[in-house]
């Protein structure tokens, strides 16, 4: 009796101790990548190249070995690895052949996809991404404007060590609303009424100049921008950029947006303004006049004057309303010229206004859905924007001004 | 246990069996009455006591003879002096007495000057009296002898508990001898119903033990289950109340103490007057608490001195690291080699950094810094005073410092393990912090087999012990599980006194009111806002 238990117990111990750990992994066996590049190559093949980190050049830690000052040795922390492939894993097994250790894609925080390839299309590479359980639907997704994603990771970033962490926190500090970045790509990409956008970014931390000697290489160039938005088309294909003013606008009106500084000139008064937004909201109104279906887009806001470039005593109400319809007038232009270069241009509906019709009017949106794209091009489109100033700031008037400049 | 249970049923005869084999090479003796003539009771005392260099027979030659027996060094000479040898040797019967003889009657009530007489009249009460720090004084002619108290060793004063340390709360702890442990106790609680019932365990040591509770608020559940337990036990020498605790615990396979012990005499009164019951033992300042529950392991006495909302928050403390101290090294090895998703990307990459050029595996990594860490440990406890900071400021040096240079153990790692030490230290009770040190080290090995799931299995398996586990007959997790709401107040949080108006629950007898209700502080009672 007693001996097989303890047989049993035996039993059972080995049934842990050699089954165990099959998959565990030293972190220091792992390539740990955080951005992940996409590309076209030839023959309707892939190009994947990954940003993995090199742990050691990394300083703060101890380093291997400690043997050196400070941790940090010369050189990038990071490295880039890239392959071709039939599709992405058939790449991914080829860039494993290239590296000592088990490439980690865990931790990676960031997808960048060549602007080639996402003309071509991305929607015959996606499924990888929401397959593997070890990648998370956080990832951000970004497009290289002219350029390959492989020549963007290669970038150094002067104030990250790891560029791909510049990527993310330079998207982060446009005030937009934190996104699932892939999750929100799919969804939009999955809904009927609203077209997929992603950031772009840029190599480079000015826009190229006219005059500026176009010899060199993107690999020179230190640091990148975002350089917009990339907008999709209902198929995944790129079909063309806004600029950041324009990005701004188009998250506003499709509720992505969380700040954004308005500047405004003030015509009566030969001065500007700007004023920081931070209760930002819309809504899209759609109304039906027979055959034409007519958005009407309120763009709401309350924010804080802080910059005030006119004589105007702010203290007074009647200056505020001044401001306000400045302002106002500024948010309106600027984001009828977006929808209507949106819609005359580009003709994909990424903000939304379809899915409006979904919600409002579902027998409408049977009818027109099909051809959607088309509907939305001949849209009549009217913006409003009203935006209260809800702070002046520490003062009224500006310093500056002797008494008799400001007007009360 | 379970094997007892089968040995149990596969011998029908087994507690015949038992009884026959378990019978001590001591037997009692069968008492001896003492007899009329001194010189017969002398020699067979003499006889008992051969080879006992320190026991005294001194022999004061009046009419008729006196014998006195003691033990040299138990008993205070000095007033054995004044009290027995002075009277009889120089001043004599008491007037009006002289005609007549010296009886065990006159000593008793005229001649010896002690509080506590008392009169025997066997040889084996004799002895026994002797052994206990008496003196014996045999008359001549008499078949009875005088047993008095004059006790007189050496004993330690009090002191301030060295194992119990408190900043706020009296400062005094038990020591050696029962008599002044009992004293202790009496001093606090100072009504009949503290009851002291007195035994003596070991044939050989014959060692005096105290059950101690108070009549109307203990248990008498619990305290016939203390008295059965405790009457069971056939051993030769108690020496240290740890050997009845493994007697009397409810089981051994639990690394976790069923029994409370302390030194503190507070805390002996609080578990009274809660309803528990103390068992003391002489020659040891640790006395034992039954029943304990898994909380108290978490409560320090001081929780009761200082105010609720402090205490509460040391508590939430406390409960943190006790969970640190139990699962932080096991979760480190488990999320850095099979979970790296789960760890913030910029720890993950300072990780990865710091983990460069380690020759061992983190599991093993781990798994050696632990074992110096309690090598470290036992091996400070040990050592003399002067040589112990010694050793301190090696194992800092060796193990902090030189380790992590060398490259061969990483920083994150010896930072983990100091946690875990700093964190298991904070368990006030020494004997269930030692649970948790012990209970680590299979957690380690099951996070480094199978990850988050090994330790999830881990806590499954403990729980389900301690769920499972019993102290005399009380739920070890009582009262969370079975929960009883009126007795949380002193678990989690410790609720002001005023509030705590019930006696826990979970293992108090039928009187349970302790406190009058409705004592809350309010200005318009004091009528200072009238």
């Amino acid at each position: 009796m007693n001996r097989t238990r303890g047989r049993l117990c035996l039993a059972l111990s080995l049934l842990i101790v050699i089954t165990g750990c099959w998959d565990s992994t030293e972190v220091n066996d792992l390539a740990i990548e955080l951005a992940w590049g996409i590309d076209k190559a030839p023959n309707q093949k892939l190009m994947i190249s990954t940003q993995a980190i090199i742990p050691a050049k990394i300083s703060g830690g101890q380093g291997g070995g400690g043997t050196e000052e400070g941790g940090a040795s010369a050189g990038k922390p990071y490295f880039v690895v890239a392959s071709d492939g039939m599709n992405t894993l058939d790449a991914v097994q080829r860039i494993q052949s290239k590296l000592s250790r088990q490439v980690y894609r865990g931790h990676r925080r960031v997808i960048v996809i060549g602007e080639a390839m996402a003309r071509q299309g991305i929607k015959d590479i996606l499924d990888t991404y929401t397959r593997d359980p070890n990648l998370k639907l956080r990832t951000d997704i970004f497009v290289v404007k002219g350029n390959s994603a492989k020549n963007f990771l290669n970038v150094s970033y002067p104030l990250e060590n790891i560029p791909a962490l510049g990527v993310l926190g330079e998207y982060n500090q446009l005030g937009t609303l934190m996104e699932l970045g892939l999750m929100s790509f799919l969804l939009a990409a999955t809904s009927e009424g609203t077209s997929p956008t992603v950031p772009a970014v840029a190599i480079g931390m000015s826009p190229p100049s006219k005059k500026e000697d176009k010899g060199r290489s993107p690999a020179d160039e230190e640091g990148f921008r975002i350089a917009g938005t990339a907008l999709f088309n209902k198929d995944l294909k790129l079909v063309g950029f806004l600029n950041v003013e324009e990005g701004r606008a188009m998250r506003w009106v499709s509720g992505r947006l969380k700040k954004i500084t308005v500047p405004a000139a003030v015509p009566q008064e030969k001065g500007n303004v700007s004023m920081d937004l931070y209760k930002i909201d819309r809504k899209i109104e759609p109304v039906v006049q027979g055959d034409n279906i007519k958005f009407l887009v309120t763009l709401t806001g309350g924010g804080a004057i802080r910059e005030n470039n006119t004589r105007l005593d702010l203290t007074q109400t009647e200056n505020i309303a001044l401001l306000e319809d400045a302002l106002n007038k500024q948010v309106e232009e600027t984001v009828l010229r977006t929808i209507t270069k949106v819609q005359k241009k580009y003709g994909t509906d990424v903000f939304g206004f379809g899915e409006t019709i979904h919600r409002k009017d579902p027998p409408l949106w049977n009818s027109v859905k099909n051809n959607w794209e088309s509907a939305f091009r001949e849209a009549e489109i009217s913006v409003t924007a009203k935006l209260k100033v809800r702070r002046i700031g520490v003062t009224g008037p500006s310093l500056q001004l002797k008494p008799n400049e400001i007007k009360k | 246990m379970r094997w007892f249970k089968h040995q149990k049923h596969s011998h029908p005869g087994y507690t015949a069996n038992r009884m026959k084999s378990t019978e001590l090479p001591l037997p009692e003796q069968q008492p001896i009455a003492l007899s009329a003539e001194l010189s017969m009771n002398e020699s067979l005392l003499k006889e008992t006591f051969q080879g006992c260099s320190d026991i005294v027979f001194r022999v004061i030659e009046s009419s008729p003879k006196v014998l006195l027996v003691y033990a040299d060094g138990l008993i205070d000479t000095k007033t054995l002096d004044r009290t027995v040898l002075t009277p009889i040797l120089y001043y004599g019967k008491p007037d009006g007495l002289n005609e007549a003889p010296i009886t065990g009657q006159i000593i008793q009530e005229q001649l010896v000057a002690a509080a506590q007489l008392q009169t025997v009249s066997t040889i084996n009460d004799v002895i026994d009296g002797v052994l206990k720090a008496n003196v014996s004084l045999l008359v001549d002619g008499e078949n009875k002898s005088v047993i008095a108290d004059l006790k007189g060793f050496e004993r330690r004063s009090v002191e301030e508990p060295a194992a119990e340390v408190s900043v706020r709360g009296p400062r005094d702890g038990f020591t050696e001898t029962l008599r002044i442990n009992t004293s202790l106790i009496r001093r606090r609680i100072r009504t009949p119903k503290l009851k002291m019932e007195s035994m003596t365990i070991g044939q050989v040591s014959r060692t005096d033990i105290v059950i101690v509770y108070i009549d109307g608020i203990v248990s008498n559940t619990i305290l016939e289950e203390v008295r059965n337990r405790i009457g069971r036990i056939q051993m030769d020498g108690v020496l240290e109340s740890g050997f009845i605790e493994e007697f009397i615990e409810d089981t051994t396979w639990s690394p976790f103490p069923q029994i409370q012990n302390t030194e503190r005499p507070d805390i002996v009164c609080a578990s009274l007057l809660e309803g528990k019951v103390t068992i003391i033992v002489d020659n040891t300042p640790f006395a034992l608490i039954v029943p304990m529950t898994f909380w108290t392991g978490l409560q320090a006495v001081e929780d009761y001195y200082e105010r609720s909302i402090y205490t509460t928050f040391v508590r939430f403390i406390r409960y943190s690291l006790f969970n640190i101290a139990l699962l932080l090294p096991s979760l480190y090895v488990a999320l850095s080699t099979f979970h790296q998703q789960l760890i913030p990307m910029n720890l993950l990459i300072s990780i990865a950094n710091s983990r460069e050029g380690v020759p061992f595996p983190t599991f093993v990594e781990t798994m050696l810094m632990e074992f110096m860490f309690e090598g470290l440990r036992e091996a400070g406890i040990r050592l003399p005073k002067a040589v112990g900071s010694a050793v301190s400021i090696v194992g800092a040096l060796v193990i902090g410092q030189a380790a992590v240079q060398a490259g061969i153990v990483s920083a994150p790692v010896v930072i983990i393990v100091a946690t875990t030490g700093i964190a298991s230290f904070a368990i006030p009770r020494y004997n269930f912090g030692t649970a948790y040190r012990l209970l680590r080290f299979p957690m380690l090995i099951l996070s480094g087999l199978l990850g988050l799931y090994g330790i999830i299995g881990g806590i499954f398996v403990l729980i389900i012990h301690l769920v499972g586990l019993r102290s005399f007959g009380v739920p070890y997790m009582s009262p969370v599980v079975p929960q009883i709401s009126q007795s949380l107040k002193d678990v989690f949080i410790r609720a002001p006194r005023w509030s705590m108006t019930d006696r826990p629950a979970n293992f108090s007898g039928d009187n349970k009111k302790r406190i009058l209700e409705g004592q809350q502080p309010n200005p318009t009672q004091g009528g200072a806002g009238k």
